[in-house]
């Protein structure tokens, strides 16, 4: 925890930049990555489960009108670059998904809060379902460089829309499972996670919400005392990513939270979902 | 001595107050779009703006409405937050004494659902420190009165304004709903009972359907329309009030540059307000003050006041009917 309070943004460090596309590469299906740069001490500070709101329209056009809140997928601190997970689905990400090298994008942050990583913990499980799984790239990253054990498990459609092992750093035990059975097992990534949920001292969580509820019901039977912890990752419509216009809010046991600034994660323990 | 001339920008929106609400230039974040200043903060120089309106500030303490609370909309978005807020006695617990620290000048937005309430929160306003003045949403629910927006009713709006220039000095300005059939009745009958400025627009209902669930959008089913979409109706509102009433009219609706801020001073607007535009283009507040300056140095001006109300024929000349009937039916 030392190593992450040291680099810890806080309030405050979040700004408007103009950053350039550096690369733009197919995968998972329909989806891209796209990398660009970014300033070198933001890269530095930033944390894994954090994210930027790009505006998804040309300068002097508004529309659509609102960002579009994407978490960091990997971040390259020798190459002082971002890389975000889009895949195009709405307006915003369809025109993101179609920017090429050399373009300028509008980005706002880093922000929110971030996955943490407890002292002393030595296993981790990551969950992820579908395009969630860019956050926790960027955690098993940082996770796999601190040496720790990790178990990875992700969900998608179908085999296209998994995550390329290739992509995973570290030696990493990754597992998956596709609603179509093209890959891996066939049914959902929760119904897979029940020999490691007792073995892992932290569970990381990103996908649709549906995904938290049937990780709470398989999860919750094989934990004593609430352990191990589950941090989960909210995607809500936002509009200011700042805490100022509360559209994003969560539902909590300390009420209604703003998932821009006070999460977006949050350990599931806590969340009305 | 330096020969560079900076035209005046600066601005008393209540000229009438002995208090004044001075602002070293026009420019205001609106309420609702900028939290209570704070979370802006560290993202832009707050302490530059004319002034920032706080968020909407209730009596009791609210959770406000379930989500989804927002949704785009063409050049726009549609919101229901609900009015989110830590209740007056909440409020004034932490903000008064922060703001007071700061230079830029502070507002507070108030609502409630009946004429009391309204009253007791000035009352309560009056008392504290670091505030510039209070805005009046009169965009709520009459209890009272079966539910019906105070803001869409004269004498409504005027009750409110009375009971609250009744307890407090403060300047008051009254932020008008362009749900009113008659606004311009809504402007003479708050400005009749001591409104020292009148804001408009508020957001203007509306609603969306998600067509696969087929059910709103929205879990409050309506919600406000903001952004570029809706600025054709309030420079329309802003120029039809500036010509009826006589207090400084402060304008807003889909701001998001300088040509957008100039038509509604044009119109009529001593200052404007920026809303929406915030949340996408945060640091557009403080480029609109140099814009402006510049702008009127260029086209040769020496203050904002020499262009406020130039394209408006009646301006200020209590002229309730500056537009013929069928320009206001646009036809």
């Amino acid at each position: 925890m030392q190593a992450t309070a040291a680099r810890a943004p806080g309030r405050g460090s979040s700004r408007e930049f103009e950053s350039t596309v550096l690369a733009v590469e197919p995968i998972m299906g329909d989806a891209i990555l796209l990398t660009v740069g970014a300033p070198p001490s933001l890269v530095e500070r930033l944390l894994p489960g954090q994210f930027f709101n790009v505006a998804c329209r040309f300068p002097g056009s508004f529309d659509p009108l609102l960002r579009r809140p994407y978490s960091v997928y990997r971040a390259d601190r020798e190459k002082s670059s971002l890389t975000f997970l889009v895949r195009p689905f709405g307006r915003g990400s369809a025109w993101l998904a179609k920017r090429a090298p050399g373009e300028t994008l509008d980005m706002l942050g880093p922000l929110g809060n971030w996955y943490a990583i407890p002292p002393r913990s030595q296993r981790l499980l990551m969950l992820a379902g579908g395009v969630g799984v860019a956050p926790l790239v960027m955690l098993s990253d940082d996770a796999a460089a601190q040496g720790l054990d990790i178990v990875f498990v992700m969900g998608a459609a179908d085999e296209h829309g998994l995550l390329p092992a290739s992509e995973l750093r570290g030696s990493i035990e990754y597992l998956v499972a596709t609603d179509d059975g093209s890959r891996g097992h066939r049914g959902l990534a929760t119904e897979i996670i029940s020999d490691y949920v007792a073995w892992a001292d932290q569970i990381y969580a990103c996908g649709p919400e549906p995904m938290y509820r049937t990780l709470r019901a398989v999860a919750d039977p094989l934990r004593i005392h609430r352990r191990p912890k589950v941090q989960i990752s909210v995607e809500r419509g936002m509009a200011c990513g700042l805490g100022a216009c509360l559209g994003c809010v969560v539902e909590t046991r300390r009420g209604m939270i703003a998932s821009c600034v006070r999460g977006p994660v949050f350990d599931l323990d806590e969340v009305v979902i | 001595m330096s020969a560079v001339a900076t035209p005046d920008v600066s601005v008393d929106l209540a000229p009438r107050n002995p208090r004044e609400l001075r602002l070293r230039n026009p420019i205001i974040a609106a309420s609702g779009c900028f939290g209570y200043g704070e979370e802006y903060a560290g993202v832009i120089d707050i302490q530059r703006l004319g002034a920032f309106v706080s968020k909407g500030i209730t009596p009791e303490r609210r959770s406000g409405n379930p989500m989804p609370r927002i949704v785009e909309s063409p050049a726009g978005m549609l919101n229901a937050i609900g009015l989110q807020n830590p209740g007056i006695h909440g409020f004034v617990k932490k903000y008064p004494a922060l703001w007071e620290l700061w230079t830029v000048p502070a507002i507070v937005n108030i609502s409630a659902e009946t004429v009391e309430d309204y009253a007791m929160m000035a009352a309560i306003l009056d008392e504290q420190p670091g505030l510039a003045g209070i805005e009046i949403n009169v965009s709520c629910p009459n209890i009272a009165r079966g539910g019906y927006c105070f803001g869409w009713d004269p004498e409504m709006s005027a009750e409110v304004t009375r009971a609250v220039r009744d307890v407090t000095t403060l300047p008051l300005i009254v932020k008008l709903s362009p749900g009113a059939a008659d606004i311009i009745s809504v402007a003479l009958a708050v400005e009749e009972a001591g409104a020292d400025a009148i804001s408009l627009i508020n957001t203007i209902v509306g609603m969306a359907i998600d067509v696969r669930a087929r059910k709103p959008l929205l879990a409050n089913h309506t919600g406000g329309v903001s952004g570029p979409a809706i600025k054709p109706i309030a420079v329309r509102m802003v120029y039809q009030t500036a010509a009826a009433v006589r207090v400084p009219v402060i304008g807003m609706g889909g701001i998001m540059s300088l040509g957008d801020a100039l038509e509604f001073f044009l119109a009529g607007a001593s200052a404007v307000q920026i809303g929406t535009a915030i949340f996408v283009d945060p640091g557009l507040p403080i480029r609109l003050i140099d814009e402006l300056s510049r702008w009127l140095d260029n086209e040769g001006f020496a203050s904002l006041d020499q262009i406020v109300g130039i394209a408006n024929e009646g301006f200020r000349l209590g002229e309730r009917h500056v537009l013929t009937a069928w320009e206001a039916a646009g036809a």
